[in-house]
């Protein structure tokens, strides 16, 4: 029963991330003025990289790198539970709690790191280091709203978060919202926080060497990883939802916001986002919790 | 009347209306996503990459079909050659060329690639990219618009969708003719020794 | 059992078999009998293992005595006896560092014990609570300052840590692993002495314990030598811990992560010991590269790492767990966020260790031809490696001896179902459901792997990178990855760190008491005769004082 749930959730994040990047695309063409690809265009990217003739690699922790990417980001999806109050679609998720999907959500970076320091190339290096330098700044207004979340309801049960919330996070506790949702720009990738894998500028940075199979590896995961973080925003801040029709709009409400922030903001460097991020949302969060507990 | 300059004409040029060759259904499944999502090398090797800014960006938007820019050789499928080659650049084009993975495709602009161009009679450059590097499509001009870009760019997608695009089969079959011609002008080492063992000798998994 | 000694008239001394004991005294034993693993490569004279068996003894007297007089004893011989262990390889600038923080140390624990004495006039630890109880306001504020530096020191807090950096650096690799394990935990256990048998510190315990851990953490990413970096890593580690005390229900966290810090530590010191065998360099700037010459060495260290990070998986995350929630259970909730930020900081030096030493490309052509580590390296690794898997599995394998120390303290026990799933105050997890999902979808996505349609083509040479068409080299300078985290330094925030150092405060106070001394020159001035001159005159006070 848990085989055939975790199947199901992982057909569902692999379709539904690969076709929100799609609108992705779509969406930031029509802000620039042009039409886009298909939406179809991402699953077409990742299975044209699969029917490539060959892949370069650079021995067996080169090999194993995107696999253990792929693991984290499998592993996260099923550590939450897509609905609030259902027994269905919950995946692994009753043997975890918050405090894992925190930390599983830096085990597919971790992989990516050492794919990439065996490949050797220096531009690779450079993409990592960047990438978990904005990590620990990226990740502390999130872990202060989480914390404060946690702390209000009593729980580090997901789906106890989820259906615990009377009124929305979101509206009852502002300022943590908007604390964690700077973060959360961040974790989508997108600009302004996105330095780690600037394409031309750092040579496509932690993706570096990566080539055929593995490229299609890690197109996939991210899409899975990126339906992850969603439903987890969901359930954090946005009451949770009770079908699949809450959740995808849901999902793709927030997601909106998201590209829309992004399309329209240059890229900060890489100590200007740590910068900014330790001082302002650090302390809209910080405020936000103050105000939540003081009680 | 099959012969002559102007039937000799018609087989150097794309025609988006001849019919579809046989292939079986594997290969026309793999061709088909590979149509449909071309990544370009960012990589503009003469004063031709000009025009690339215009082809991916709003006005001509070759998204729309599916084409979008990679930043290394090992992401990339088509690196387009615009314009001359001098030697210096020439060596370069060779290295990256040969760390794409395959099918690789390559899109040749400009006139300078058919026949030297505007600098046919120059001492640094080139004059017949077809000696140093197997081409799939080159697109006329000096330099060639956006549009003909598309146009080249939907007829490469053609090629490739009936399995015609097969230049990188090309370059391993004729290897060591390639090879002779790079080395005649950029001298011996021409390029380090482990990527001539790729092509010479079957190597990895 | 209880020894009872020299039955002075009111010092009563005695040795007593405690749970807790028992835990400390179990990774004494273990840690001693892992390193010995390592000796036969060094050739290490009689005096060093003789020294090692006194400082052992040492180790187990502090963790079973049961009064402050035989702890503090046993305090003492551990400091001399380390002195003269680290004496065999460090300089000597950096051995009189050790000596004068040791010995201001154990000094400052002295006093502090005197004043605990003056409470009840006993030293056992049963008195202790009563003990402070008499004492002033006054008083207490004092013993608890002294004590608690005594302890800092040990633990290398930050502001205290001075010595310990340059000690770790330069102390023998055979030591090394064994230093930052164990000794390290008598500080905790002193602090743990501290606080369930005499005071309890919440504030104080839990911010000077996080400043330390963030601080620490941010140091570590700067150095370029592998032992350093680990220094401060253990540094950071130690702050966790305190940080942890700070709390009411905070010391099955404190116990669980200090095993898991032993292990973790011996685990990363003797692999770099071995490493610095082979090649002979520990610098990142001098290595590189090595991870298909040494293989097994690197999986070791990458579950070392992932078990110091904290991740999943394996071991390092029920420490880490434990801790979080029994912070979050005492709500403090910004001291949570402050130790969650420190631990993510710290992938970026755990990923450092991993990248210059094996990562990367090789910075010179000797490590080109290196083999695999001698087998007696890799020995205590395995059995480390295995243990901390096993624990990462069935987190709750302890938890039935933790209960036990517990309830001995009387403290709140943790709720116990089965082995494989943690309980915590503030939710659980499942281990062995964690540890299986990763192997069978792994297993999952590698069959996926090997089965499609393109061929894997292995590069032939470490040069054959995407280089923006460029050849490099052996001149090429490929390696400069060995160096993240200078750009650290370029953010604002951090750079407070950066800029400040502890060192003018002692060179000042060095200085101070260098001037001080010089006042007593003009009386003492090495003159014989007037040596005598001043004997004479002290006899003559003494003789009339007690005629008097």
């Amino acid at each position: 029963m848990i085989v055939l749930d975790s199947l199901l959730m992982f057909l569902i994040a692999y379709s539904t991330g690969f076709l929100y990047y799609g609108l992705y695309r779509n969406i930031t063409a029509r802000f620039q003025r042009r039409y886009g690809p298909p939406i179809w265009q991402s699953f077409f990217d990742s299975i044209k990289f699969f029917t490539k003739e060959e892949s370069t690699s650079h021995g067996w922790m080169f090999y194993l790198g995107p696999i253990i990417m792929m693991t984290g980001a499998i592993m996260t999806l099923l550590f939450i539970p897509f609905f609030s109050n259902d027994e269905s679609f919950v995946g692994l998720s009753k043997y975890g709690n918050l405090f894992v999907v925190l930390y599983l959500l830096v085990l597919g970076p971790l992989g990516n790191a050492l794919g990439v320091g065996t490949a050797g190339n220096p531009f690779g290096a450079m993409g990592i280091t960047r990438g978990l330098s904005r990590l620990f700044a990226m990740e502390l207004p999130f872990y202060i709203a989480v914390i404060a979340i946690m702390s209000l309801s009593g729980s580090s049960d997901i789906a106890t978060i989820s259906a615990s919330q009377t009124m929305l996070n979101a509206v009852a506790y502002p300022l943590l919202f908007i604390g964690a949702l700077f973060s959360f720009i961040g974790m989508m990738g997108q600009a302004p926080f996105d330095v780690v894998g600037a394409p031309v500028e750092v040579y496509s940075g932690p993706a570096t060497e990566f080539s055929g199979k593995f490229l299609a590896l890690l197109m996939s995961q991210s899409a899975i990883f990126t339906f992850a973080k969603l439903v987890l925003m969901v359930h954090l801040f946005l009451g949770g939802a009770d079908g699949f029709l809450e959740l995808l709009g849901k999902t793709f409400v927030l997601f909106l916001f998201v590209i829309a922030f992004g399309s329209m903001y240059g890229r900060f460097k890489t100590a200007q986002s740590i910068d900014f991020l330790l001082k302002v949302p650090t302390t809209i969060a910080v405020l936000g919790l103050i105000l939540a507990t003081w009680s | 009347m099959n012969e002559g300059f102007l039937q000799e004409q018609k087989t150097l040029e794309g025609d988006l209306n001849s019919e579809n060759s046989h292939q079986n259904s594997v290969d026309f499944l793999m061709n088909w996503f590979r149509k449909r999502s071309i990544f370009v090398l960012a990589y503009g090797t003469g004063c031709g990459a000009i025009e690339m800014p215009p082809t991916f960006t709003s006005r001509y938007d070759a998204e729309r079909l599916g084409i979008r820019g990679a930043a290394t050789p090992r992401q990339a499928d088509v690196i387009i050659v615009s314009g001359y080659c001098s030697y210096k650049t020439l060596r370069r084009i060779i290295r990256t060329y040969e760390q794409m993975s395959n099918p690789k495709y390559v899109l040749a602009l400009g006139s300078c690639t058919v026949n030297g161009g505007m600098y046919w009679d120059s001492y640094n450059t080139i004059k017949k990219l077809e000696d140093y590097m197997p081409v799939d499509m080159y697109v006329n001009g000096c330099m060639p618009r956006p549009e003909s870009i598309l146009e080249g760019f939907i007829q490469l997608q053609k090629d490739i969708g009936e399995g015609k695009a097969s230049s990188w089969q090309k370059y391993e079959e004729n290897y060591e003719f390639y090879r002779k011609n790079q080395e005649a002008v950029l001298g011996e080492k021409v390029a380090p020794s482990y990527e001539a063992d790729w092509y010479l000798y079957d190597g990895g998994l | 059992m209880d020894l009872s000694i020299f039955g002075l008239s009111d010092i009563i001394l005695s040795l007593k078999v405690t749970h807790l004991a028992n835990f400390f005294a179990s990774l004494i034993a273990f840690s001693s009998f892992i390193v010995m693993f390592i000796g036969r490569n060094y050739k290490l004279t009689k005096s060093f293992y003789a020294l090692f068996i006194l400082l052992t003894a040492s180790l187990f007297l502090i963790v079973y005595a049961a009064d402050y007089l035989l702890f503090f004893i046993g305090w003492e011989v551990m400091s001399i006896s380390s002195y003269f262990l680290l004496s065999f390889s460090l300089s000597k600038e950096a051995l009189h560092k050790y000596i004068i923080f040791a010995m201001a140390s154990a000094l400052s624990i002295f006093i502090a014990i005197l004043i605990l004495y003056s409470g009840t006039h006993s030293f056992l630890y049963a008195d202790a609570r009563e003990s402070f109880a008499r004492l002033s306001d006054i008083k207490g504020i004092v013993f608890v300052v002294l004590m608690l530096f005594g302890i800092f020191v040990k633990l290398g807090t930050i502001g205290f840590h001075y010595w310990l950096v340059d000690a770790y650096e330069e102390s023998h690799d055979f030591f090394t692993p064994y230093l930052s394990a164990v000794l390290s935990k008598m500080g905790i256990y002193a602090l743990i002495i501290l606080v369930t048998q005499v005071v309890e510190l919440s504030y104080t315990l839990a911010i000077i314990g996080v400043m330390t851990s963030i601080i620490a953490t941010f140091k570590a990413i700067q150095e370029d030598s592998a032992k350093r970096l680990l220094a401060y890593s253990s540094i950071a580690q130690l702050g966790y811990i305190v940080t942890v005390l700070g709390v009411a229900d905070g010391m099955a966290g404190a116990l669980y992560h200090s095993l898991i810090h032993t292990l973790v530590k011996l685990l990363l010191f003797i692999n770099i010991a071995g490493i610095i065998y082979v090649t002979g360099r520990s610098k990142f700037s001098q290595l590189g590269g090595l991870i298909y010459k040494t293989p097994q060495s690197f999986v070791l260290l990458l579950i070392g790492i992932i078990t110091l990070a904290g991740m999943p998986p394996l071991g390092g995350f029920a420490s880490k767990f434990m801790i979080y929630t029994s912070l979050l259970d005492a709500k403090y909730l910004l001291i949570l966020s402050a130790v969650m930020f420190s631990s993510a900081s710290a992938f970026l030096y755990v990923y450092k260790l991993i990248y210059g030493i094996y990562l990367g490309h090789p910075t010179n052509k000797k490590l080109e031809s290196i083999k695999e580590v001698p087998l007696s390296f890799l020995i205590p690794q395995y059995i480390l490696a295995l243990i901390l898997i096993l624990i990462g599995t069935f987190p709750a394998l302890i938890v039935p001896q933790l209960n036990a120390i517990l309830s001995e303290s009387h403290l709140h026990t943790i709720a116990f179902r089965d082995y494989a799933t943690l309980i915590s105050a503030f939710g659980e997890y499942n281990g062995l459901v964690l540890i299986s999902a990763f192997g069978v979808i792994f297993g999952i996505v590698l069959l996926f792997l090997l089965s499609t349609h393109s061929k894997v083509k292995e590069v032939k040479d470490r040069f054959d990178v995407a280089y923006c068409g460029e050849e490099p080299n052996e001149a090429t300078h490929l390696h400069y990855g060995y160096s993240m985290g200078k750009e650290l330094k370029r953010v604002g925030f951090l750079n407070l760190i950066y800029k400040n150092s502890v060192k003018p405060f002692y060179d000042f106070i060095a200085s101070q008491t260098v001037n001080f001394a010089d006042i007593f020159k003009k009386i003492y001035t090495g003159n014989l005769t007037n040596n005598f001159n001043i004997a004479v005159v002290f006899a003559i006070i003494l003789l009339w004082w007690s005629i008097k």
